[in-house]
């Protein structure tokens, strides 16, 4: 091994890498780009549900029950119409997410001690969210009925009751930019490491200067090293830059060591540069390489939990994700920005990561070597 | 053994049932231009990169400076520098940092950086243009840079495959010029071509087709020999003679 | 307008196509790749719910409390511990997301007729996750609840008291409330950005790089004739990807569509114009694969991905990115696409999105043009 070869290597891939104009806004401009759009739109959240009203009863009571959703502040009662055809458009055109329909008996019925039927219409089109919105109105109607029951029976009525206090744990407001910032900060190395890793050889091979490399005493394993150490560098260097950018823009509790993060990082870049110096001995132009690169990308991403939870998904699938690197991961970055976990919970993780990385990369190198033959 | 640079016997190359370069034997002396002839994909390139220690070859025996091509392929390294037709230059960076990056690869003690840098850019003019962009130079600038980073490490033999490829005649004989200067320091030189007139700069050649040697010698031995009753016969006639009569 | 020039052009890149099989995978595979991950793999539905149980007071009531919960389609007891903090690890390694936790004489206050508390603690690392689950929890307690209130009734001899309001839920357009009805059809915006800008952003580039611009300079194609044969054979490939895709979605996860079909390949071979011509402009503008490349990722393929109303919804984003997705083709594409699957809208409700696709796709083209003629085809 000779360092001064792997040094001048290194060095001339930084300045090819930051010669190119180009270049520079892939490595700077767009992985912020990214971090700010996932940050601003990667959104979950139940917060503002926009209610169509239909009230054929007109009573004090059936005003009560609108006070109660329109006092809520989850709902906002945005449209209010007569006739139940109506009800029918604002949903089609989208222009409510849920409607309430209360039947012209409702006082009626609750004066007589019976039960009133008030319909809720929801648009279910996104399932996730209308489920979360539809329990968010049952909830409503069912401090409704302790709200009437304790004023139609004033009789202290104390039974056993189960009182749910439900705590929500390291992220208690259910923020999805906690949970969705730190998951981009992965697929972002992901992607440029694997992308500029496979290029970067590629360019040699395209241009000839692989066969000028080749005549001269450089070893395949000081070529790896000096293509690979300058995207070791990068991506650590985006790790930090982003991770900034997350805690002081987007105000990401980081409650866990960021030396974990950045030896995680390391692990993880282990794969990601095999897989990157994979595609490069199997690809001749560099389309052939983005193609390739973007194969590895798309099923890593939908199969990491990202968004998708991998324990929704049936359990052929669980069982491929266990050789996503991403999968590992993420779990890791998550654990460590918002439970702070540390390596004894996290162990596995690592050892994961550590195991498909050694796996990855030393089959990569191993016929990388071979094709140089 | 010592007066030559390049020795081969029976050397052989198989890519599956494909046979690139069959039974060749030869030898190279010291300090002398050897022209290493043939039709595209005779077998020309496989010899050279065997040779150099690209690819290994199927059979045979061949020492390269003393080396053997089996064995002992990363010494051969740095003993010889090679250019290929493609000037394989970084052409997104200026020459002076092609330069320093050759001299870091061939591992060139640093002390010495300084020193064979100028000489570089002295011997391929290029000092005054060692900060543009490599791809903004002409070609024949590129060659110079080219075969410059071939010899940083002073190589004791210089592989030349298709040098003069892509490049003016007013280039090309300066090039030879310089190559012909080169040998006087001891330097051997291999070189591959096609240009037959080229040829006629070479001490001793080698025709091969079809990955065989059809013919060697000094260049005007070999025209002598195949036309005794032609005076105005020159190593193109040669060439066109031995080619088609070995395809038909 | 040349046919044969047309033609001409458009076998050249067929042939590239053809030789490369990476194109042709990202084309064909990745589309049923997806399709078939979203339809069977990916849902953001949440029914499988792992709970940790620590029950301290281990009477008759807490057991059946808990049999109950697992007995629940939505919730999953995967084991009791004894300790607290063991029920906590289980939270941080991610075994469990819920943690329920009967302190010890929990029976008997509810015996008592005292409130008694129920602690439940939810990893809330996935705010949709979450969201879901405490939902699900809080009606769960309700539930129960409003049995021990009957109990209690019963119990005193009163009368049952019959709540006031019961909420009656219809749920439109996706009555099962299954993901996979509005995942499905968007993919196939996705597919059709793949297949149409990143794609094709590589072709007018690839052209530069391997110098062959030159030459095309120099045949007397003009630049509309040269973009239509270009884009013509990604065109097909993207409709077929749109058959397959409507095919697969029906025949493997049963999402059909509710409108017409000509309407759906006419909105389709629209927003395919749009895609097409976006990455074309890119590869024309940029001249680099790489950069072309990169730029159709970050302007095509992950705006119609987060920015188009798919998964995300846009009425949560803060005002400036909500104008800003007003600009992408995809929201409409996809707006066209919820109104055909899941509304069964016609042409009556939706004409304002195609129309907008296609001022879209003309003004992309003319700027195609522009971009081609400056560069003197």
């Amino acid at each position: 091994m000779n360092w001064i070869r792997v040094r001048e290597l290194v060095r001339k891939e930084f300045i090819q890498l930051f010669r190119d104009k180009k270049n520079r806004p892939l490595l700077i401009v767009a992985p912020l780009v990214q971090l700010i759009l996932f940050g601003y739109v990667v959104t979950t959240d139940v917060r503002d549900i926009t209610v169509g009203l239909l009230d054929l009863s007109r009573t004090p009571e059936s005003r009560m029950l609108i006070d109660a959703i329109g006092g809520n502040k989850t709902f906002r009662i945005t449209e209010v119409i007569e006739r139940p055809v109506d009800m029918d458009q604002l949903l089609l055109m989208r222009k409510v997410n849920l409607g309430v329909k209360i039947p012209p008996d409702f006082s009626m019925k609750i004066r007589k001690g019976q039960t009133a039927e008030v319909q809720i219409l929801a648009d279910g089109s996104m399932s996730n969210m209308a489920a979360v919105r539809i329990s968010y109105m049952l909830t409503v109607l069912e401090q409704f009925n302790n709200q009437v029951i304790r004023e139609l029976h004033p009789v202290k009525m104390s039974y056993g009751k189960a009182d749910d206090r439900i705590r929500t744990w390291y992220n208690p407001n259910l923020d999805s930019r906690n949970f969705y910032v730190p998951g981009i900060v992965a697929f972002l190395i992901m992607l440029l490491v694997m992308l500029l890793t496979s290029m970067a050889i590629i360019r040699e091979k395209e241009s000839g200067t692989m066969e000028q490399l080749m005549v001269t005493p450089l070893k395949p394993l000081e070529l790896i090293l000096g293509k690979t150490i300058p995207f070791i560098l990068i991506a650590q260097a985006q790790m930090i830059i982003v991770t900034i950018f997350a805690v002081f823009w987007f105000d990401i509790p980081l409650v866990g060591s960021i030396p974990l993060l950045l030896v995680a990082t390391c692990l993880f870049l282990l794969s990601t540069l095999g897989i990157g110096l994979f595609i490069s001995t199997i690809s001749a132009t560099q389309q052939e390489a983005m193609m390739t690169t973007f194969f590895f990308i798309l099923p890593f991403f939908m199969l990491s939990g990202f968004v998708f939870p991998v324990a929704n998904m049936p359990k052929i699938v669980q069982w491929l994700t266990y050789l996503n690197p991403l999968k590992y991961f993420l779990i890791i970055i998550r654990g460590v920005f918002l439970k702070g976990t540390g390596l004894e919970a996290l162990w596995p993780q690592f050892a994961g990561l550590l195991i498909l990385g050694l796996i990855v990369f030393w089959g990569s190198v191993n016929l990388f070597r071979k094709r140089l033959d | 053994m010592a007066s030559e640079a390049v020795a081969v016997q029976n050397l052989v190359k198989r890519y599956g049932r494909f046979v690139a370069v069959e039974q060749i034997s030869s030898s190279v002396q010291k300090g002398e231009i050897f022209g290493f002839l043939g039709p595209n994909g005779a077998g020309k390139s496989t010899t050279i990169r065997m040779l150099c220690g690209i690819i290994t070859p199927t059979s045979g025996a061949g020492h390269v400076a003393g080396l053997d091509i089996f064995t002992q392929s990363e010494e051969i390294k740095h003993n010889i520098g090679y250019m290929s037709q493609k000037f394989s230059l970084y052409e997104d960076m200026t020459p002076f940092e092609n330069i320093r990056f050759y001299l870091g690869i061939y591992s060139v003690p640093p002390e010495k950086w300084k020193e064979r840098t100028h000489w570089v850019l002295e011997m391929t003019r290029l000092e005054n243009a060692k900060h543009r962009l490599t791809r903004e130079l002409p070609p024949g600038w590129r060659q110079r840079l080219a075969l410059g980073c071939a010899l940083l490490h002073e190589p004791q033999i210089l592989f030349l495959d298709e040098p003069t490829s892509g490049v003016d005649p007013i280039t090309r004989r300066h090039f030879w010029a310089f190559i012909r200067q080169l040998t006087t320091t001891g330097v051997t030189v291999f070189v591959t071509t096609h240009y037959m007139d080229e040829a006629q700069h070479c001490d001793r050649v080698v025709m091969i087709n079809e990955g065989k040697i059809v013919v060697s010698g000094p260049p005007s031995r070999i025209v002598q020999d195949m036309f005794t009753d032609r005076i105005d016969a020159d190593l193109n006639d040669v060439f066109i003679q031995l080619m088609t009569r070995n395809r038909s | 307008m040349n046919l044969i020039k047309i033609q001409a052009i458009s076998r050249k890149e067929y042939y590239h196509l053809i030789r490369d099989f990476r194109s042709l995978y990202l084309a064909f595979i990745i589309p049923l790749l997806l399709i078939f991950l979203f339809g069977y793999a990916l849902s953001l539905d949440v029914d499988n719910i792992q709970v940790v149980v620590v029950d301290h007071d281990q009477t008759d009531l807490s057991r059946d409390l808990i049999q109950k919960i697992g007995a629940s389609s939505y919730f999953h007891v995967i084991g009791q511990v004894a300790d607290d903090r063991i029920a906590s690890r289980y939270l941080d390694d991610g075994m469990a997301s819920v943690a329920l936790i009967l302190a010890s004489g929990w029976t008997a206050n509810i015996r008592a007729d005292r409130e008694s508390q129920v602690q439940i603690l939810i990893d809330g690392s996935d705010p949709n996750f979450a969201g879901i689950t405490r939902s699900y929890l809080t009606a769960f307690m309700l539930r129960y609840n409003q049995n021990q209130l009957l109990g209690f009734l019963n119990r005193r001899g009163m009368e049952p008291i019959h709540p006031p309001v019961e909420g009656r839920i219809r749920v439109w357009f996706n009555e099962d409330l299954e993901s996979r009805n509005f995942i499905v059809p968007g993919i196939i915006a996705i597919i059709i950005m793949i297949v149409g800008a990143m794609l094709t952003s590589l072709v007018v580039a690839r052209e530069y790089e391997n110098g062959t611009m030159e030459t095309i300079r120099s045949l007397p194609v003009p630049a509309a004739e040269f973009l239509i044969g270009k884009a013509i054979p990604y065109f097909i490939i993207g409709l077929i990807d749109v058959l397959v895709s409507i095919l697969m979605g029906q025949l493997l996860f049963g999402v059909v569509m509710k409108s017409s079909f000509w309407l759906m390949i006419l909105a389709s071979s629209l927003y395919l114009g749009v895609a097409l011509s976006l990455g074309l402009l890119i590869s024309s503008v940029t001249k680099s694969q790489l950069v072309a490349n990169q730029i159709a990722v970050l302007i095509t393929y992950l705006p119609s991905l987060l920015l188009s109303n798919f998964v995300f919804p846009v009425e949560n984003m803060p005002r400036i990115l909500q104008l800003v997705t007003r600009i992408v083709p995809a929201t409409y594409f996809i707006d066209i696409l919820n109104g055909l699957y899941l509304r069964n809208l016609g042409l009556s409700t939706l004409w304002p999105s195609y129309v907008i696709l296609t001022i879209m796709c003309g003004a992309l083209s003319v700027l195609n043009l522009i971009v081609l003629k400056r560069e003197g085809l």
